[in-house]
């Protein structure tokens, strides 16, 4: 993949011998400069009204005070909003920074095992189109379908807590006690991206040499040993690909828990994105809401860097 | 091939199984719950089945929630994302695959640049862009005194009709047409968007059903941009947002079902869709993690 990113010097150092002066070939050339950027053009533009603008407008807001209204009225504050932020008796860096990391953590974890397990098992049936679709089902649902279905199984009413009662275990109010709030959406979170997970870590499995196994069958050695010694190995790649894109958006969303707990019970599940959605949209708080969008920003970068350093170091390939 | 393959699995037959079962449950328990009547749903003990398969839900759900009108709109914004993403993926794909010129490279760059971004650092600036949206919605030439594109269904597809993985996706594909046979076309006298649109689009289709069904997909479900949108304007709500509506406001207890049957209605074209091109879509999974 490497080699097709890298732009095609060919074509330009076979155009550099032409002879000077504006040729046919010169006014070929500039030809294609216009039609090139005729055909750029909407995406030009988009990016510069819906990336450039409104990323030195966020910057610009998170260093002001500002109620929403009238333009005119930014007030420059400087570096207020993001002391605010972490100043004492500030929830943002507890509960809710803790929350974002506790939920993408969580989530990473529990996905992360879930798939390693079902894509080794699946690479060795039949039928794996059919198993894979399953796991994906979640994937291409909505997530206003996905929160109110568990939100529903999660009610005292609902199947999670009739399994429990059938069980002879007593009923638990997942989503309103405070302790089991956030376990009970990171269960959902990671449910429904495992599909994807096991997608590609099947793929990995698919490129991992059948002869690596064949030889370790020769040498008896035992299923636990192949997985560590030659499986996980092997996988690393895949593996870091999966716990970084899901870190990510573990980190980044809030959708599901707008739609199963709104942040609650109290600051439950309240995590980062939401808080910020919350400061601009619900308190007019424009300043604080995007100075939070920035620390998040910065929150998911450096995990990510920390992850790919990790990986790094524990093995040469990555 | 080694003696592990030619025995039947069943641990792990097992285990896929019972996490497959997991995975479909809840899909279940959300289509029998549409079944149920008022006195059913949330009762003690909870029962799986339901005592009668009655449509009644669904006509409430219809009813209700003016379905028509969301259905409309959702497909409204996703027809908008998805043909903008196609043209403009496509176009600026074959410009920085196949033509020559200076700032390629940087532009090449820019557009994998777009895809770190997280999407939650926009929510904010693109909310204020369209609501100061010049000479829209009562607004006057510098964005001022009215509600810009926010009142129209326009804004629910705005921040999405560009995307930098389409572009990227489209780039990668159209880079292994053959040169020569565009050259000889130029010989012949074609221009460029005759190429693009008669020899380089036709070459990349399977790729463009892939992006087509990805952005089709994502956009039918977005949930927290249209939530937005229509908090500003409810008549440009979409199917999420009103169904969540609906959801928060009334009785939980007696609604559920027709929650329920809303949901049935609302994710059936993206999984009747999911399951007859599934090949595509998985592809396009696949393939995005080639970024």
């Amino acid at each position: 993949m490497v080699n097709t990113l890298a732009p095609e010097r060919a074509g330009h150092s076979a155009s550099r011998a032409r002879p000077p002066g504006p040729g046919p070939a010169a006014r070929a050339r500039r030809r294609q400069t216009v039609v090139a950027y005729l055909f750029l053009a909407p995406v030009l533009l988009f990016f510069a009204v819906f990336l450039a603008l409104p990323l030195g407008f966020a910057l610009l807001l998170s260093m002001s005070r500002w109620s929403g209204f009238d333009l005119g009225e930014i007030r420059p504050v400087g570096p207020a909003n993001f002391t605010g932020l972490f100043a004492r008796g500030s929830t943002f860096l507890a509960p809710v920074l803790t929350n974002t990391v506790l939920f993408a953590l969580g989530t990473v974890v529990i996905a992360l095992a879930g798939s390693v397990l079902v894509a080794t098992c699946i690479d060795r049936l039949r039928f794996q189109g059919l198993w894979r679709t399953l796991y994906f089902l979640p994937m291409v649902t909505t997530v206003v379908a996905v929160g109110n279905v568990w939100k529903y199984m999660y009610e005292p009413g609902g199947l999670v807590n009739g399994v429990l009662n059938a069980l002879g275990l007593g009923s638990v109010a997942f989503l309103q006690d405070p302790h089991t709030a956030l376990p009970a959406v990171v269960v959902v979170q990671a449910w429904a991206s495992a599909g994807s997970a096991i997608l590609v870590l099947t793929a990995g499995l698919k490129s991992i040499p059948r002869s690596y196994y064949e030889a370790a069958e020769l040498d008896g050695a035992g299923a636990v040993t192949v997985f560590r010694k030659i499986t996980l190995p092997l996988l690393r790649p895949s593996l870091l690909f999966v716990c970084i894109t899901q870190f990510l958006t573990g980190l980044q969303s809030f959708a599901l828990i707008t739609v199963m707990t709104k942040g609650g019970p109290g600051d439950a599940t309240a995590v980062a994105a939401l808080e910020m959605y919350r400061q601009a949209f619900s308190y007019g708080d424009w300043g604080t809401a995007s100075a939070a969008a920035f620390v998040l920003f910065v929150v998911v970068l450096v995990i990510t860097l920390v992850q790919l350093w990790v990986f790094r170091r524990s093995g040469e390939d990555a | 091939m080694s003696r592990r393959r030619q025995r039947v699995p069943w641990v792990s037959y097992l285990l896929v199984l019972s996490g497959a079962v997991l995975m479909v449950v809840p899909f279940l328990d959300m289509v029998m719950t549409s079944f149920k009547g008022p006195g059913e749903s949330g009762k003690l003990p909870y029962r799986f089945l339901p005592k009668g398969f009655d449509f009644g839900n669904y006509a409430a759900a219809l009813h209700q929630l003016d379905l028509p009108v969301l259905f409309r709109n959702s497909a409204t914004a996703t027809a908008l994302i998805t043909g903008s993403v196609l043209l403009t993926s496509s176009l600026a794909g074959y410009a920085l695959a196949k033509l020559r010129f200076r700032g390629r490279d940087f532009i090449f760059r820019l557009v994998l640049a777009t895809m770190m971004f997280p999407p939650f650092l926009f929510f904010i600036p693109h909310f204020l862009i369209l609501v100061h949206w010049p000479l829209a919605g009562g607004n006057d030439v510098l964005g001022r005194g009215g509600a810009g594109l926010t009142v129209s269904v326009v804004a629910l597809a705005m921040p999405f009709l560009v995307n930098g993985f389409g572009i990227f996706l489209m780039r990668q594909f159209m880079v292994s047409v053959p040169d020569e046979i565009l050259e000889a076309a130029r010989l012949d006298g074609a221009g460029e968007f005759t190429l693009w649109w008669r020899i380089v689009l036709p070459q990349t289709k399977p790729v463009l059903v892939t992006l087509a069904l990805l952005t089709f997909v994502d956009a039918w479900n977005e949930y927290i941009w249209a939530l937005l949108i229509s908090t500003a304007d409810p008549d440009v709500m979409t199917l999420p947002v009103g169904i969540q509506l609906l959801q928060d406001y009334v009785d939980p207890t007696r609604t559920m079902p027709v929650v329920m049957a809303a949901l049935v209605l609302s994710i059936l074209p993206v999984l009747v869709l999911f399951l007859l091109l599934q090949k595509h879509y998985i592809r396009g999974v696949m393939l995005s993690g080639l970024k």
